[in-house]
Parts: structure tokens; C-alpha cells; sequence
């Protein structure tokens, strides 16, 4: 299959909106309001939506725009929307001390993105569109993991799931041609809203209990 | 006549069925029939499967071989135990105080969808969708294992839906690797993301994504099936879900995340032709079994020790089909199969003794059960002596099948690691049981000890147990053996 001239264009854009989602990981590593955070997330998702709307285009592949639409409509709009009124049910707006500080966070996520582009480095071959956009997948799922062990408020876990969930979906839209069949895409698109929904149950109920939505109190069952 | 959209539809409008419904034993008794429309059409679609090798339905959308067919037999017997079950427990529950009846409710509207996950798992042909019928199992489950709303069921429903959603998310990275490898020798628009497809482009397909993709979905499929040292949340979960959950978590949940597992195994050893991902097998298996025996014997809360119990019983499946020959595989199937019989039992038994004595805890339930639930304590000795593999119940005739195995395919250190873990473990189940059990009640209990609740169930599982021990149908037999050339690669 030969790529359309103007592809180089196409491939220049992916790369620039990939790096755009990864600043917008490191922001979300430093950020204590929850609120910003949550942003934070809706723009690295547009940022996504973006990518598989370019990735449409120059392949001219219809579905990858339903795609698009449905990051859009879900990720963007309809998760923060939930998350900003769930934040604003259980009056707690900023994070507590992270395990690491702010420096050290970001010294770390330095080292994870470099270990993202070693672990992807055999693989840049096999990228059908954008540069390193498969390196740039497996920093935002280690970061991801990072940023997960590292807060302790139960809902920017929820957060830090949902930017490994956006990794996967830039690995699947960087090693693909025209994206996942779209029976698949509609089945993740599915289990992610109704997983943030049940979370935002969870955290409420946790808030309820333990007067807190620190995991750290989450700490009874051992052995 | 179509067998497979039936499996999948009776238990998914039995949840939504029960939506509507008002009255708790019409919840019930939806939830039991639709169980029992599965289990029937299970054992309709044994011969099928025998005869035709596959069976296929909505343009190829679903598909079962020999291992779904088995898989959707142990999904509906224990789905219908565990709602044979449900129902007087739930009553007891109610009476105590414990639940409100919009819980229970969410209970009957949660465990069919939960069931209808499993069986979409076994049965869907394209491995994304099957991921995202793991995710959906995960999902429909997290709510049951948080239902009695206490800080502990809290706390071991979080843990269990953010390690399970973790992982998953891994599993579903190497999902994509998968397809990737898949759409790189086809340039057309969806080519086929089906298992059936991609067995036979298998050796076609770039060995490294392959392999990534294997681990990937070993780490993500494993930490759902429980294997350590991805189980953290596996004893919180089975201890604070109320015991019906707990059956069925660990007597199908487990296994089903595990079939998942066995199909990207099999891929990859049709891909790489290599010892690889069966090795990986085998490592976290015996890992499993060894990890289980300590902190069985150190276990201080019943469902806990039946949690890491699970575990064990997982390692010795892995290890079996991480050995490899025809013999170690059809031995951990039947494992599989023993165990999906056995370890319900247990956790009924443990849900009534839990409503008794109003904990889990050895000592407060203390010496002498066998006085206050007689029935009780009988039908759980009777499943616990076949749990750690005596005779005559059939746990032993698998774990000898698959120590045999081992020890004729010239894997003596391997066996003789499994034996002594199975020691282990076999050693401390039975000394925690029968301090519990036996003896002279503490105290004279009032009148809450109600002997008969749940003996059905317990009698039904164990029954079925006990038959197939000794007499293992020819048609049984034959699926196994084919499910087994299956993960073998060799259909």
C-alpha cells in the first residue's frame, strides 16, 4: 500500500499531538487540584480524538472517525463531566502529599519516558503513521502506573487508570493501519465509561464511610 | 438448531429481568432458570462439539471448540449452585440486619450479567471483544464483592477492580500487539481479528510482537486468574464478597480469566514453536503453589485460607499445562473441573458458619461446629478431605494424573516440587478444618443455628463431585481429551 503524498504532513501532525499528550501526563504527574487535573485529562483525550481524526483522514478509513467521535464524545466531555460533579459531591479538591514530591515525580517520569522509548525502540519499524507515537503509548502506561502508586486520593487513581487506558488506544491507532475493528472499539469504549461509573460509586461510598477518599485507610485486610 | 446466542441470552435477560421484578424469590427463581436453560444447552452442545469439532453461529461472531464447550459446563453448574444457594442466605442476611433488600436486588441483577460475561468470554471468537468480556466480568463483579457496603468489602472491591483494571489494561495492550501482528500481512479493512484466523496464520505472524504481546497479556489475564504475585487482591476479594460470590469467583472467575490466558498461549506457541509462554506457564504456576502453602497454614479467617487455597489449586492448573505432555494437560483440565465441583462447597459452607457464629475468624468460631450445623460441618469435611486430594473424590485422580505426567515425561524435579507443595498445603487445610470442626462448642449457641439452609446446594455440587470421580462419561472424556490437543496445538 503506497501512503499519499501529503502523508509526510499527516505524520508531522501525529508526532506533534503525541508529544502534546505526553506534556500533558507529566502536568497531570505535578498537579495537586483535582480539578485541573481532570482538564488535564479532557485535553490529552482531545489530543486523542485529534489523532484518530488526522489518522482518518489520510487513510480515508470511515470508522476511524467514529472513533474519534465516540473519544470525543465519551472522554472528552461525558468522563470529566462525571468526575467534576462527583469532585464537587464529595467536597474534596486537592490532593495530599504525594509519596514523592514534585521534583522527585518528575525525575522519575524522566526515567520512565526513557525507558518508554528503549522498550519501543525495536518496534518504531513497525509504526504506520507519526514518529515514536508507540514510545510515547508506553510512557503514558508507565507513568500511568506511576502516577497510580504515587497519589492517594481515590479518584486521581481513577484518573491515572484512565491515561493508561489513552496509551493503549495511541498504541492501537500508532501500530495499526486503520485502527481496531470497530466491534472492539465500541466493546473498550463501553467497559471504560461503565468502569469510571462504578469507580465513582466506589470513591463515593469509600468518602461515605471513611470520611476520606485516602486509600491509604484502605489498609485492614492483610496476610 | 442454534445452542450458542441461547447460552449467552438466558442469563443476560434474566438480569435485566430482574430489574423489573419486585418480589425476591421471583429474582430467584429467574436466576436459577436461567442457569438451568444454560446448563442444558451446555450439555446440548457437548455432542455438537464432539462431532463437528467447532461450532459456529453469527457469521463466525462466536465460536466453540472442545475448551469452550467444557468451560460453559463448569460456568452453568456453578452459576446454578451458587443461585440454589443465594436465596436462603440472602433471607438470613435480611433477617440479621446485615443487607438491605435493594443490595440483594443488585445481587440477582449483577451475578447473571456477571454469569453472561463468563459465558461471552468462552464463547466469542475475536480476542478483543474477549477481552472486553473479561472487563465486563470484572466490572459486573466488583459491586458484588462491595455488597455488604463494610470498610473491609470497600477495601477489597477497590483493590480488586484497580489491580484488576491494571492488568486488564495490560492484557489489552497485548491485544493490540496481536492485532498488529495480524493487520501487517493483510492491507485490507478489518481483516479478521478472529481466533480461528489468526491460528491459521500463526507461524505467519512477527515472532517479537508475539512474544511482547504474550507477556503482556500473561502479566494483565494472570493477575485476574490470581496467579502470584499478581493475587494481592484475590484473598480480600473471596473473604469480604458474600459466599455466593465467593463460589463463584473462585470456582469459574479464576478459570475463566485462565482460558483467556490459554488462548494467547496457544497462539504463541503456534507462533514462536518454542517453549516460551509455556515455560512462563510453569514458573508462575509452581511460584503460585509454593506462595499458597504458608499462608494457608498461618491463615487466621476461613474464606481467606479457601481464597489461597484457590491459589493453590490455580498453580498445580498452570503447572500441569506448563509441563505439557497429553497427560499433565488432560489431568489439570480435569483439575479444572474437580475443583469448580469442590471449592463452591466450601464456601458455603463457610457462608453458613460465617452466619452463625458472625465471623470468620478461627478463634471465635472455635472448636465444635460439627455440634451446632451438623450438616454443615459434614458436607465441608467431606469437600475439604477432597479439596486437598484424598480418595475417593476426584482432586486426587487429577493431581495424580498430572504428578504422573510430570514424573514420565522426566520432570522429576519439577513433580517432586509440585508433591511437596501439594504436602503442604494438604497438611494445613486439614489441621485449620478439623480444629474448627471437631471437639465441644465453647458456649451453648442460641437458636440462630439453622442446620438445613443451603444443604442443597452443598449436597448437589458434592453429588456431581462424587459421580464424576468414579465414573467419567465417554463423551466427558473425549472433550477433555480434545480440549487438551487443543492447548497442545494440535487440533
Amino acid at each position: 500500500m503506497n501512503p499519499p503524498a501529503h502523508a509526510d504532513i499527516g505524520t508531522q501532525l501525529i508526532t506533534l499531538l503525541a508529544a502534546g499528550m505526553l506534556v500533558c501526563q507529566l502536568l497531570l504527574v505535578v498537579q495537586r487540584m483535582l480539578l485541573t487535573n481532570i482538564r488535564l485529562f479532557a485535553l490529552q483525550s482531545l489530543l486523542l480524538a485529534a489523532i484518530a481524526g488526522v489518522v482518518a483522514y489520510f487513510h480515508n478509513a470511515t470508522h476511524v472517525y467514529v472513533v474519534a467521535l465516540l473519544t470525543l464524545v465519551g472522554k472528552v466531555f461525558f468522563l470529566p463531566w462525571l468526575l467534576n460533579r462527583l469532585v464537587r459531591r464529595i467536597q474534596i479538591h486537592q490532593e495530599i502529599e504525594p509519596l514523592l514530591n514534585a521534583p522527585t515525580s518528575m525525575l522519575v517520569c524522566g526515567g520512565l519516558t526513557l525507558l518508554g522509548y528503549i522498550v519501543a525502540r525495536p518496534f518504531t519499524s513497525l509504526e504506520r503513521l507519526g514518529n515514536n507515537t508507540l514510545a510515547v503509548a508506553m510512557t503514558l502506561l508507565l507513568t500511568g502506573f506511576f502516577l497510580m502508586f504515587n497519589r492517594r486520593k481515590a479518584l486521581t487513581q481513577v484518573l491515572a487508570l484512565l491515561t493508561v487506558e489513552n496509551g493503549v488506544m495511541l498504541a492501537a491507532v500508532a501500530l495499526t493501519t486503520y485502527g481496531m475493528p470497530l466491534v472492539v472499539e465500541l466493546g473498550i469504549f463501553f467497559d471504560v465509561m461503565v468502569a469510571v461509573m462504578i469507580l465513582g460509586i466506589l470513591v463515593y461510598r469509600i468518602r461515605e464511610t471513611f470520611a476520606s477518599m485516602d486509600t491509604s485507610k484502605l489498609s485492614q485486610l492483610k496476610g | 438448531m442454534t445452542v450458542l446466542t441461547p447460552i449467552l441470552l438466558a442469563p443476560a435477560a434474566a438480569g435485566l429481568a430482574c430489574l423489573l421484578v419486585q418480589s425476591r424469590r421471583l429474582m430467584q427463581a429467574v436466576n436459577g432458570l436461567a442457569f438451568a436453560i444454560a446448563a442444558a444447552l451446555g450439555i446440548r452442545l457437548l455432542p455438537q462439539v464432539l462431532a463437528r469439532g467447532t461450532v459456529k453461529e453469527w457469521d463466525d461472531f462466536l465460536c466453540a471448540d472442545a475448551l469452550s464447550a467444557f468451560m460453559v459446563l463448569l460456568i452453568s453448574i456453578v452459576s446454578l449452585a451458587s443461585s440454589l444457594y443465594a436465596g436462603r442466605y440472602f433471607n438470613r442476611d435480611l433477617a440479621a440486619g446485615v443487607i438491605t433488600p435493594g443490595r440483594v436486588r443488585e445481587f440477582f441483577v449483577l451475578t447473571p450479567l456477571f454469569v453472561a460475561g463468563m459465558f461471552l468470554v468462552v464463547l466469542v471468537n475475536n480476542l478483543g471483544v474477549m477481552w472486553a468480556a473479561v472487563e465486563a466480568t470484572a466490572l459486573s463483579s466488583v459491586l458484588l464483592v462491595a455488597l455488604y457496603n463494610r470498610r473491609t468489602s470497600l477495601e477489597a472491591a477497590w483493590k480488586y477492580v484497580m489491580l484488576g483494571s491494571l492488568g486488564l489494561a495490560l492484557a489489552l495492550f497485548g491485544t493490540v500487539f496481536v492485532y498488529a501482528a495480524a493487520s501487517r500481512e493483510n492491507t485490507e479493512p478489518l481483516p479478521s481479528f478472529n481466533w480461528s484466523h489468526l491460528m491459521s496464520v500463526a507461524p505467519q505472524l512477527d515472532p517479537r510482537l508475539i512474544k511482547l504481546a504474550f507477556v503482556l497479556a500473561f502479566i494483565g489475564y494472570g493477575t485476574k486468574a490470581g496467579l502470584a504475585p499478581m493475587h494481592t487482591w484475590l484473598p480480600d476479594a473471596h473473604s469480604e464478597a458474600p459466599s455466593p460470590t465467593s463460589a463463584m469467583l473462585s470456582g469459574v472467575s479464576l478459570k475463566v480469566a485462565l482460558y483467556a490466558l490459554l488462548r494467547f498461549h496457544i497462539l504463541t506457541t503456534a507462533c514462536l514453536d518454542s517453549a516460551f509462554s509455556r515455560t512462563l506457564l510453569l514458573c508462575f504456576g509452581l511460584f503460585s503453589m509454593f506462595l499458597a502453602a504458608p499462608f494457608i497454614l498461618v491463615q487466621r479467617n476461613l474464606k481467606r485460607m479457601l481464597a489461597y487455597s484457590s491459589l493453590e489449586h490455580v498453580g498445580l492448573i498452570c503447572a500441569g499445562i506448563g509441563l505439557n505432555t497429553p497427560v499433565t494437560i488432560f489431568g489439570a483440565l480435569l483439575h479444572m473441573g474437580y475443583h469448580a465441583l469442590t471449592k463452591p462447597v466450601l464456601f458455603f459452607a463457610a457462608g453458613n458458619i460465617h452466619q452463625t457464629f458472625h465471623s470468620l475468624e478461627f478463634r471465635v468460631i472455635g472448636p465444635g461446629v460439627v455440634k451446632v450445623l451438623p450438616a454443615t460441618a459434614v458436607l465441608m469435611a467431606l469437600a475439604a478431605v477432597a479439596a486437598t486430594g484424598l480418595p475417593p473424590f476426584g482432586l486426587f485422580f487429577s493431581e495424580f494424573t498430572v504428578l504422573s505426567g510430570g514424573f514420565a515425561a522426566n520432570q522429576t524435579f519439577i513433580s517432586v516440587l509440585m508433591l511437596l507443595a501439594l504436602l503442604a498445603s494438604f497438611c494445613g487445610i486439614l489441621q485449620q478444618l478439623t480444629r474448627i470442626l471437631l471437639g465441644a462448642p465453647k458456649a451453648e449457641r442460641s437458636g440462630d443455628a439453622r442446620p438445613a439452609d443451603g444443604v442443597p446446594a452443598m449436597a448437589l455440587l458434592l453429588g456431581g463431585l462424587l459421580l464424576f470421580s468414579v465414573w467419567l462419561p465417554a463423551s466427558l472424556r473425549q472433550l477433555l481429551e480434545e480440549a487438551a490437543s487443543i492447548i497442545r496445538g494440535m487440533p
